[in-house]
């Protein structure tokens, strides 16, 4: 037991939040002029780089053209600076490529692939500083790249990382708190059609905790659409004003 | 808002990082002021803190909140427990440092903040935006923690005192910093904040002299004018911590020797022999248990144990010692151990000590002597105005400081226990020096029980498998009324057999987290003492709602075997369940229905069959080399009023004992087997290493005397040869024997298997790859854990992130492992009472057996009574007249003139009291026979002989009486 | 990039008339911004920009063993990472060419013993001593990436504060460090002499400071000369296809030596005037 009332034993996490309140969120859409669509994201020390290039032709061998849909490309990079012991190397081992291939499978479902046969998108992460929740940032960050990309989805998509601690949940854990709790979840979802695109679990986590653990991160991801979706919009506005 | 701490840290490993982590602060943090103006509006505003109409200072005359420093709460957490003192702020600078300074003290002042009379209110100015202090370059982490609380306390107190809206002031209420740094004092004085050291407050509080004992005397040197210092200076601890590093000191936990008191022993990983400390000056004001430094002396100096009993003066009043304080010059450097100096102290152990009060011979003074009553711990000083009425009673005192110019420590009365020799308190003594926490169970905990009138409910029945039907009986020690296990067989129809062990479903009422687990799990297990039990968990579910009783309708864990008729498992089933237990008898009522042929009904039956089984189990465990050991038990026989023990006598071993003991043991591993499967990583299992071969040799030594061989290569060579070495004309020659070879083993001890390697689970005296505790949850924490984990493996509970943490269950394992030591050791300190008690007016002649020949007294056995006792040789005899012994270690024995002593020869020994020293009463043996000329005493005639002829016809009496 | 023909008869022109397509001169930089600490994380870090030309520069200090030849020396090591966010060209291992292609240039130029002093980095002879690891990631591609590159390292670690340590020595001799957690008593690098890189593109028959990403595709060789603020030339080295007459290597030589100083400036007084309100990437 001593180990989770260390850290809430004033009945606020270590840094000071609520269980249920998020790190800070900031984020530029369009950060990069060379890409057809970028973004930066901070939520709390995790920072974020995701750049969008595409729709356009399949690069490399004609084998990789699907007929009917848009092929989705991610990269997902972890620069070696980014962690506090400095990494071996930014893609290629396990981590990279199971998040590689979350962001993939998370974005086929999310995109109208169907609108762009026989083309390639391709979603480019870098993960620039990683203090936890590495996984739903960098879903947040690719969203808001294809939205500045205009690249059509079904809806925005939210991630939200969350975690029981004793009988409260835990949403947007940090690297320390990643650390000290047993097991964490990430979940993705659509907003407004409250579809989850995205559920994935490490450690152990008993089933009769799930849905509680769940419902927490669910209104997360809510949190986060609306930080995104005001942030989007002021930004475009502000395009607007200055294209007259 | 948003702040960044960043700083650099060297991992484990040694590389350096830079760490950087986010700091929010909060302007939704309240001041938990009832009336306060500009919070009460907020709908999340609770408040805690309600101001006195009057203040009960003479310096504060305004009604006021206390907001103490880390050092007032960590060194004057009784005055904050005083019933005087309320509405205390606690900051959350304040928590954190006490929380990593001293878990004890966090644990109290949680206790405190939790008591809602007290109104201790936790501010969380880390996190307020007003209130955060930011750590300037180059400070150091306390002048910045100091500023933080200064901070604090000069926020609530324009908080407090400021109405919103207007400029005036409203000087209804104000803030009292405690401290006991000047430094910090006066920078907050200067500051305009009220502050005072602790001890200046607690004098100022209006007809409260008593609080005045209890301040904690830190650095302060009241006893010296002038003298010069006793002690060497402690090497400060960073010298201390390279000094160890780099070898030159070695560190360790500080052992005192019981019986003298200039002598000690420094335990030191790795090396085999401990670092023996002498002298005053050597010892350095090192207490029993403290880890400390110590430097070894150059060889030729060293030394070896003077082996003699050395109790400091009663009567020593002066602070003055001779500086050639040491013990006896040592004659026998063959034997010359590692011998060096305690240089520094790493971590102070002080706790709370029990013991006298011996006032000063100087009238009116107020200093006195506190003598402990734990030989190891010196005298400590301590200041009291109430010498008079505290003379006659059991006092607690806590140790504050030790100057280097005081002889004794210095300390604090912390409260009255009650008269001496009173039973009642010599039993506080004894649960207080064992660390026993036996408090009444607080509110808090209470509010977790169920509800009465408590039914079983139509959804509980869905849930679990419904054994009702089954002929289920519990088997345990008369009176027991914490059944936590209970068992079943039956024939099935395909010839095999059904058997069934019903474990008490504690963790269905103990949820984990809440305040009776976690209540629990700091209790680690039940103590039993002669007269007395201290619950883990209230009587309600200990003797009651847990309790397998007979025919009453309980909540179990079955675990339930098909096996043949050979004792195989067949097939193993875990289930949660409702049973009804058709009997609750005692082993000898078991016995005797199982002997008893004319009797048919189903429960004999199934004991009979229980008892074959068990038969085949245990001699399969045998052969596979788990040992027999033995120790004495004892029972006393209590008076029902007085609750005087009435007799004493060995504990009784039945058939039916063993039965249950077989049944559970195969629960237990049953359950090891299935929890280590599913939760390879932080499963609870219980291990107990083979003995070093070098603990072995006073069993080798024993049985050599009597030409057996011991071997000692496997555990069931030991055993094999245990069983072998038996002497026709010594009955007693085996038991004691496997007395001896208890003594040679290892503790078991609770782990996670995270922690250890595979290879050391091996539990040796059960020759079990695997073991574990499932069948008494009542009374062992232990067994909830492993409860939990065997329900969330058979999916009728939930596990929970602590459980599945190797580390925190581990934490929980050593803390388990600590009480169960001290629960052992408070029941043998129990029946020690007891016996003396019993011998008290009594003098009784008894045979008894050598059981370890000493240098300087026999150890005797007296198989009637289960006591074991010193017959010291060499004493001073009554009639002044000396006889020597001569001591042969190689052998052992010891002789004079004729007679010669060996191991397990047969005495007849006098038992009595010596009641001359009040704190440690003593069972004293006197030799009878064989006679040795000078120093045996003669025989009791039949004269004498009355004494305990009456009291034993007395006894009987009263037994009728009682049936 | 590729460009047409009429393109690049353009902006052969354009140099020729020493008035570039952006409209600077030969001998002009773009607009550079830099911003330091930018990653918590690190010991120090700086964000350049030259143009549209933008580098990540990390640097962590761990603490190694020094190499046996030299028992009193710290080390440094670079990684260069193209980012496939610069370009989809460097997905997978599309940058790895050009990636060590900069490393080798920054190696050469950093193994002279005037560059930084490495002794600085020793804590204790034999035992212990810095080694800092360089990290370059690239954001974007916009022409002149060894200039930008070399900017970078020069901010990151003019910006880099290391731990300060103490060395115990344990029984047997072995030594252990003890680490101050304070940041603000750990110690600076002197930047002093840490060169910078000025590439030359040859156009037609003049060389370009700085070219752009469109000037490089039609560029005829360049030329990477190392240059420290004395303006002492460190090291040359000719990359890419295409080639250099003497006469033209020695124009080059002479305008680095004249221009290479005010660039060390520009970026110095840079950092001194950055502001203590940091956005990083938000910006």
């Amino acid at each position: 037991m001593a180990r989770t009332e260390a850290f809430f034993d004033t009945g606020l996490r270590a840094d000071g939040r609520d269980p249920s309140q998020l790190r800070k969120i900031s984020c530029k859409v369009g950060a990069f002029k060379q890409a057809d669509g970028s973004a930066y994201i901070e939520q709390g020390k995790t920072k974020i780089l995701a750049t969008v290039y595409g729709p356009q032709e399949i690069r490399g061998g004609k084998s990789k053209v699907l007929h009917d849909r848009a092929l989705i490309n991610c990269q997902f990079s972890m620069a070696v600076f980014c962690t506090s012991e400095r990494r071996n190397r930014p893609r290629g081992d396990r981590k990279t490529m199971e998040l590689n291939s979350m962001l993939q499978q998370t974005y086929e479902a999310a995109i109208r692939v169907e609108l762009f046969p026989r083309s390639q998108i391709d979603i480019f992460v870098e993960v620039l500083q990683a203090d936890g929740g590495v996984a739903s940032a960098a879903i947040n960050a690719a969203t808001l790249a294809l939205i500045d990309a205009g690249v059509p989805m079904k809806d925005y998509v939210c991630a939200c990382s969350a975690a029981m601690v004793d009988d409260f949940p835990f949403l947007d854990l940090s690297h320390l708190e990643e650390i000290v709790v047993g097991s964490m979840v990430t979940f993705a979802c659509l907003p407004r059609s409250k579809q989850i695109v995205l559920s994935e679990m490490s450690g152990r986590l008993h089933l009769d905790y799930l849905d509680k653990v769940m419902d927490a991160a669910l209104k997360g991801c809510e949190d986060v659409f609306h930080i995104m979706d005001s942030i989007v919009r002021s930004q475009v506005a502000h395009m607007a004003a200055a294209m007259g | 808002m948003l702040k960044t701490k960043v700083f650099f840290k060297k991992t484990k490993r040694g590389s350096v990082l830079k760490v950087v982590r986010e700091h929010y602060l909060r302007n939704d943090i309240y001041c938990g002021s009832s009336g306060c103006r500009h919070c009460q509006e907020n709908e999340n505003f609770k408040p805690v803190l309600m101001p006195d109409s009057i203040s009960k200072s003479d310096l504060v005359p305004l009604p006021h909140y206390i907001i103490p420093d880390t050092n007032v709460v960590l060194h004057q957490i009784s005055i904050l427990e005083s019933p005087v003192i309320h509405n205390v702020i606690i900051l959350s600078t304040v928590l954190q440092e006490v929380r990593n300074k001293s878990p004890p003290a966090y644990k109290r002042l949680r206790d405190l903040l939790a008591n809602e009379n007290k109104r201790f209110y936790i501010f969380v100015n880390e996190h307020h935006f007003e209130t955060y202090v930011e750590q300037e370059p180059g400070e150091e982490d306390n002048d910045r923690n100091d500023r933080a609380i200064r901070r604090a306390c000069f926020w609530y107190q324009e908080h407090l005192t400021s109405v919103p809206g207007k400029r005036k002031r409203d000087p209804n209420i104000t803030i009292v910093l405690l401290t006991d740094d000047r430094d910090n004092r006066e920078a907050a004085i200067r500051d305009g904040i009220k502050a005072y050291s602790t001890s200046e407050y607690v004098e100022s509080l209006k007809g409260h002299p008593e609080l005045q004992d209890l301040v904690a005397k830190i650095g302060t040197c009241i006893f010296i004018d002038n003298k010069k210092s006793v002690f060497p200076d402690h090497l400060p601890a960073s010298v201390v911590h390279d000094g160890i590093k780099q070898k030159k000191y070695l560190q360790g936990a500080f052992q005192a020797s019981r019986e003298n008191y200039l002598e000690g022993f420094v335990n030191i990983e790795g090396m085999e022999k401990p670092v023996l400390i002498q002298g005053l000056s050597h010892l350095n004001r090192a207490v029993h248990d403290d880890i400390v430094a110590v430097e070894l002396l150059p060889q030729n100096q060293w030394s070896a144990p003077s082996g003699i009993v050395l109790e400091e003066k009663v009567d020593d009043q002066g602070d003055a010692v001779e500086e050639n304080e040491v013990g006896e010059p040592k004659d026998h450097l063959s034997e010359a151990q590692p011998t060096g100096k305690v240089v520094g102290i790493i971590k102070r152990k002080w706790r709370h000590y029990c013991g006298i009060l011996q006032p000063s011979i100087i009238k009116d003074r107020n200093m006195h002597l506190f003598i402990p009553a734990e030989r190891r711990i010196p005298k400590i000083r301590i200041e009291t105005r109430q010498a008079e009425t505290l003379s006659k009673q059991r006092i607690v005192v806590a140790i504050d400081s030790w100057p280097r110019n005081s002889r004794y420590p210095l300390g604090h009365f912390v409260r009255a226990l009650g008269e001496v020799g009173d039973k009642a308190t010599e039993n506080e003594v004894l649960l207080l020096e064992h660390d026993i926490p036996h408090s009444h169970f607080s509110e808090a905990v209470l509010a977790c029980l169920p509800k009465l009138p408590w039914a079983i409910r139509e959804e509980d029945i869905e849930k679990r498998e419904d054994l009702r039907h089954l002929v289920i009986c519990s088997v345990d020690p008369p009176g027991c009324t914490d059944i936590d296990d209970a068992l079943h067989c039956r024939e099935l129809t395909n010839g095999n057999l059904e058997v069934g062990v019903h474990i008490a479903d504690v963790t269905h009422f103990i949820r984990p987290g809440t305040a009776i687990d976690q209540e629990a799990a700091a209790r680690g297990t039940t103590v039993y003492l002669v007269d007395n039990r201290i619950d883990m968990v209230p009587e309600l579910l200990s003797s009651n709602l847990c309790s397998l009783r007979g025919n009453e309708e309980r909540f179990a864990f079955s675990v339930i075997w098909e096996v043949n008729k050979k004792a195989e498992i067949l097939s193993t089933h875990f289930c949660k369940s409702i049973i009804c237990s058709k009997a609750a008898l005692t082993y000898e009522h078991a016995q005797l229905k199982i002997d008893d042929s004319r009797l048919n009904d189903e429960v004999t039956c199934s004991l009979r069959r229980l008892n074959s089984l068990a038969k085949i189990l245990k001699k399969q465990r045998m052969d596979k080399g788990a040992l027999i050991l033995a120790s004495p038990e004892i029972r006393f026989e209590v008076d029902s009023e007085t609750h005087d023990p009435i007799d004493v006598e060995v504990k009784q071993l039945r058939e039916t004992n063993s039965m249950v003991e077989e049944f559970m043991l195969l629960a237990n591993i049953s359950v090891a087997k299935k929890i280590l499967e599913d939760f390879p990583e932080c499963a609870v299992l219980r291990r107990h290493p083979p003995p070093p071969n070098a603990n072995f040799d006073p069993l080798i030594k024993a049985a050599k005397s009597r030409g057996f061989t011991i071997r000692i290569d496997s555990g069931k060579g030991l055993a094999d040869s245990l069983d072998a070495a038996v002497v026709p004309d010594n009955p007693y020659f085996n038991t004691m024997l496997r007395i001896v070879a208890t003594r040679c083993m290892m503790q078991a001890v609770y782990f996670s298997t995270g922690t250890v390697q595979e290879e050391d689970f091996y539990h040796y005296g059960l020759a079990a790859p695997i073991y574990t505790h499932f069948t008494s949850p009542i009374r062992r924490y232990a067994d909830i854990l492993v409860h939990r984990l065997l329900a969330a493996s058979i999916g009728s509970d939930s596990t929970y992130s602590h459980l599945l943490d190797k580390h925190t269950v581990q934490h929980l394992c050593n803390n388990l492992n600590y009480r169960h030591r001290m629960a052992l050791y408070a029941g043998r300190a129990s029946a020690q009472l007891h016996t003396r008690l019993f011998f008290k007016d009594r003098i009784e002649q008894q045979e008894g057996y050598v059981l370890f020949v000493r240098k300087n007294a026999l150890v005797i056995l007296i198989p009637k009574y289960g006591l074991e006792g010193n017959l010291f040789l060499n004493r001073d005899c009554e009639g002044g007249t000396s006889v020597q012994f001569q001591f042969n270690e190689e052998e052992p024995s010891q002789t004079c003139g004729k007679v010669t002593f060996r191991l397990f020869d047969k005495v007849i020994v006098q038992i009595s009291i010596n009641a001359s020293n009040v704190q440690h009463q003593k069972m004293v043996l006197k030799l009878v026979h064989p006679t040795v000329p000078g120093f045996s005493v003669p025989s009791q005639d039949l004269s004498k002989g009355d004494v305990s002829v009456s009291s034993s016809e007395e006894m009987a009496k009263k037994r009728k009486k009682k049936s | 990039m590729t460009l047409s023909e009429g393109e690049k008869k353009y902006i052969l022109d354009s140099v020729n008339d020493d008035c570039r397509i952006d409209g600077r001169q030969r001998n002009n930089y773009r607009l550079m911004q830099v911003e330091t600490d930018v990653i918590d994380h690190a010991n120090g870090s700086a964000r350049l920009r030259i143009g549209e030309t933008e580098v990540l520069v990390c640097v962590k200090a761990e603490l190694e063993t020094p190499k046996p030849e030299t028992p009193d020396r710290g080390a440094i090591q670079f990684f260069i990472d193209c980012s496939a966010n610069a370009s989809p060209q460097f997905a997978g291992r599309g940058g790895n060419e050009l990636a060590s292609d900069i490393q080798s240039c920054l190696d050469r130029a950093f193994s002279s013993p005037s560059v930084l002093d490495y002794t600085a980095l020793c804590v204790e002879r034999g035992h212990f001593s810095w080694t800092l690891f360089v990290d370059i990631l690239i954001l974007q591609c916009g022409g002149n990436l060894y200039d930008a590159v070399s900017l970078g390292v020069k901010a990151a670690l003019y910006n880099t504060v290391i731990a300060k340590v103490a060395v115990k020595f344990l029984a047997d001799n072995k030594p252990e460090v003890e680490v101050s957690s304070d940041p603000s008593k750990g110690f600076k690098l002197d930047v002093t002499n840490v060169p910078c890189f000025m590439t030359f593109l040859r156009i037609g028959n003049h060389c370009v400071l700085d070219p752009s990403l469109e000037e490089e595709s039609c560029g005829q060789g360049s030329l990477v000369v190392g240059i420290t603020v004395q303006g002492i030339v460190t090291h040359v080295r000719k990359v890419g296809p295409g080639s250099f007459h003497p006469t033209s290597m020695e124009d080059a030589l002479n305008t680095a030596n004249a221009i290479g100083p005010l660039i060390h400036m520009q970026l110095l007084s840079k950092l001194k005037e950055e502001t203590a309100d940091k956005r990083g990437f938000l910006r």
